[in-house]
């Protein structure tokens, strides 16, 4: 069962993803509110997956995925984001995220990148 | 998403992120208006909380929110991205307050289970229009940013591999994606750059797949096509190019020669791509902290949110808990056996439920801070559009109350700080020649006293006119007693009366033929009274006291007949028995009775609600002393059952509807399974004059 740690500073997207995601057989091992409290995570429950959302207070999503892949250069981080955020969902995957899902999410995608990530 | 559509936790969780989004900010606008500009740190949070509205909103479909949502997180990317120096703060507080009034409108709707569908375009418009003013004005056209990535990057050669050309495969792969993956030009980046790596060249058609997002509709019209040398063989390759997310077609096909690669031999440099240095941000333990201050979002685990229907339901099942405790305690079967491990056991119930019952009621407690922070808004629009300046101070907003109370009271107070600064502030520049201070006051102020919480609306305005509102009062023939005889606080009260507020005071905000009744009906209905004080010239204040809880009370219970009634002991003085000779009688027959020199009304219940009893005679019953709003009154009934507390129900509707019966304030059950009335002092001692 591929560990995940879900980053999103909005507690609905989290929500959103853990129902989703746990009832596609993924465990959520922690939920993050900003980029900060999601490298902690990180480091604690060294978790498969990470969904990261961009926009956050305090550490931004692009900053927290660099702060993760320094860590753990092997880190498969995948980005959250909103249609119109192009530039930045560039900039994560030049910065090492593996892929990225759009919200507003279906749930088929969320799981068929995931799933994929996970086994790669 | 029907299906997350359907989950009722993801639409709780929606309602109340978004409520709580809502109102930081609103306050977020408030505070930042008193200061005159928009920080860079107000800006980057507004346009998070809009980031985060939009999102959540599209998942739930409630697109008009999320269109909304959208053009102010647009706006306000433009003032984080460029700063610009001319803006016209007050217009875009009044945008930005119209957005959050209208997003609360439609949570409301949600809330309620009505269909959201109030139309945002012209509110979307609007602040298009506003955004383009703002370009305009600050000169700035446009600029396409730049992605970081060079332009040149749609070919790559790595540096070091080039010499090690033996082994090398050349392959030429056409991809499709998925339909309806979205972003299909940034997917094909991604295998690029996880092909970087490995590869030795590649290339790829469109070219412009970072910088041109219309390269889309090519990506998806005639696929992605990708040219790379690799030391790798067809089925390692192939195997990479599976892991592809989306990938609806592959093609792959190993090229003999590298005809096809000329193509983009144009510019024969060897680009060499670096990936940009990472920058690792330090975690700024400082920033983290006070970050941590800023988000209300921030999930605390130790707290949870909880569905208020199911905290009324817990809150019925305790009452009747209560209820069934009396039921065994007191039960008639036990009277005159001699048990007492029975009475231990009992005792140790007792002290169980009253425990649980507490807990109960401090759960459903809340603070009156919320309602008060919404004031803010109020005192802000009126003093814009009124031209006044005002002050709001607040006081002791942590003082807690029951939800249920919560609700009624919201209301009543937005009317009466309305009130206090429509009519009872003076126009400032009368203020300056009355020589009070320039910004007039209006103080909200709440506290404890007893069982009841005071919440004061002050105003440091021109006050109440005695004579205009008997004025008022006569015309709308609404004395019952002659003007000399009414004390002030009497004269006050009048504007408390229906029918008082007369349609030649409206205005925009108050007085929209809603009068202070209204506010005295609300206050009423959930137990609560409403007094006045003023001092011409000096200001005025309103009292509201509202009892700390609705639904269990400590009570006295009584009979009369067969009857029981039950009086709230908080209003009880004393209860004696009467000797004859202080008994008095004026001459209409009202009967009176001395205690200590002071004469007191005598109600008798029995001949008030018509009830056959045998006592009649004041010496063989017993009369209880109560008072509220400063008036006592002596209840005569026919003996004291003993104190419980008890467990308010309201009378059922078919009693209300057949005939107002006054002085009732609901009915409880007792422990031995009859219904007693509770009594309504405040009621009473009015109706006795």
């Amino acid at each position: 069962m591929p560990k995940v740690l879900v980053v999103d500073d909005a507690a609905f997207m989290r929500l959103a993803l853990k129902t989703i995601l746990e009832r596609n057989g993924f465990q959520i091992v922690g939920e993050a509110e900003n980029g900060a409290v999601a490298l902690k995570m990180y480091q604690e429950y060294k978790p498969d997956l990470v969904t990261m959302d961009i926009t956050m207070p305090v550490l931004d999503g692009i900053q927290s995925l660099k702060a993760i892949r320094q860590y753990d250069p092997k880190a498969k981080v995948i980005i959250v984001s909103a249609m119109g955020q192009e530039g930045m969902i560039k900039e994560a995957i030049a910065s090492g995220a593996k892929s990225f899902i759009i919200k507003p999410f279906k749930e088929g995608h969320v799981i068929e990148t995931l799933t994929k990530i996970a086994t790669a | 998403m029907s299906e997350l559509y359907a989950n009722e936790p993801m639409m709780d969780m929606y309602i109340f992120e978004t409520t709580q989004n809502i109102e930081q900010l609103e306050t977020c606008i408030l505070d930042t208006e008193k200061a005159g500009y928009y920080s860079q740190n107000v800006v980057n949070e507004i346009f998070r909380i809009m980031h985060t509205i939009k999102g959540s909103s599209a998942m739930m479909l409630f697109n008009n929110i999320s269109m909304l949502a959208h053009t102010v997180e647009d706006l306000f990317y433009f003032l984080r991205e460029h700063k610009p120096e001319q803006i016209d703060y007050s217009t875009l507080s009044d945008l930005v307050l119209e957005v959050v009034d209208f997003i609360k409108g439609e949570l409301d709707k949600i809330t309620q289970g009505d269909k959201v569908n109030r139309d945002s375009t012209i509110l979307s418009s609007k602040i298009k229009d506003y955004l383009e003013e703002l370009k305009q004005q600050n000169a700035i056209t446009e600029l396409i940013e730049k992605p970081v990535i060079e332009k040149q990057s749609h070919y790559y050669i790595a540096q070091d591999k080039t010499e090690n050309k033996i082994n090398l495969h050349m392959y030429k792969a056409i991809i499709f994606f998925d339909d309806g993956c979205e972003m299909e030009n940034i997917r094909a980046y991604t295998i690029t750059h996880h092909l970087r790596d490995m590869a030795d060249e590649i290339y790829y058609l469109p070219q412009d797949i970072i910088e041109n997002d219309e390269s889309i509709h090519l990506i998806r019209e005639e696929g992605f096509q990708l040219y790379v040398k690799i030391n790798k063989t067809y089925n390692e390759m192939f195997e990479f190019l599976k892991q592809t997310i989306f990938l609806k077609d592959l093609e792959l096909i190993e090229l003999d020669n590298d005809e096809e690669f000329k193509q983009f031999y144009k510019p024969i440099k060897k680009i060499i791509l670096d990936t940009p240095p990472v920058m690792i941000p330090k975690i700024n333990n400082q920033n983290y902290q006070e970050g941590k201050e800023q988000t209300i979002t921030s999930s605390n685990q130790s707290i949870i949110s909880v569905n208020v229907a199911k905290l009324d339901k817990l809150m019925d099942l305790v009452g009747e808990m209560v209820i069934a405790e009396a039921m065994v305690t007191q039960n008639p079967d036990l009277k005159g056996l001699t048990i007492v491990n029975f009475h231990k056991a009992a005792r140790q119930l007792h002290k169980i439920t009253t425990e649980l019952q507490d807990m109960v009621m401090a759960i459903r407690m809340v603070p009156l801070s919320t309602t008060f922070h919404k004031m803010h808004r109020i005192v802000r629009d009126m003093s814009k559009k009124l031209g006044k300046e005002v002050k709001l101070e607040l006081i002791g907003e942590e003082t807690e109350v029951d939800k249920n109370i919560i609700e009624h009271i919201s209301d009543p107070l937005m009317h009466l700080v309305r009130n206090a600064i429509d009519h009872g502030l003076e126009a400032t520049k009368d203020r300056v020649t009355l020589e009070k201070p320039k910004i007039g006051k209006v103080t909200l102020e709440a506290r404890n006293a007893g069982s009841d919480v005071l919440i004061l609306v002050k105003d440091d305005g021109k006050g109440l006119n005695k004579q205009k509102i008997l004025d008022r009062a006569r015309e709308n023939d609404l004395l019952i007693k002659t003007e000399n005889e009414m004390t002030d606080k009497e004269i006050y009260n009048l504007i408390l009366l229906p029918g008082f507020s007369t349609k030649e005071a409206v205005s925009e905000y108050s007085g929209r033929g809603v009068g202070m009744d209204v506010v005295t009906n609300n206050i009423e209905a959930v137990g609560g009274s409403v007094s006045i004080d003023s001092e011409e010239g000096i200001g005025t204040t309103i009292t509201l006291k509202i009892p700390l809880t609705l639904a269990i009370i400590d009570g006295m219970n009584i009979s009369v007949g067969k009857s029981r009634y039950t009086i709230p002991t908080t209003t009880i003085k004393e209860s004696f028995r009467p000797k004859e000779n202080d008994l008095i009688k004026d001459p209409d027959g009202n009967e009176m009775i001395m205690v200590r020199g002071q004469c007191f009304p005598i109600l008798r219940l029995h001949e008030l609600y018509k009830v056959k009893t045998e006592v009649t005679d004041f010496t063989q019953g017993i009369l209880i002393m109560v008072e509220q709003d400063e008036k006592t009154l002596c209840i005569f009934a026919d003996m004291l059952l003993g104190q419980q507390q008890v467990v308010v129900k309201t009378l059922p509707s078919y009693i209300k509807s057949t005939r107002k019966i006054q002085g009732l304030a609901g009915c409880t059950l007792l422990g031995d399974g009859n219904i007693s009335l509770i009594l309504d002092i405040g009621g009473l001692v009015n109706l006795n004059g």
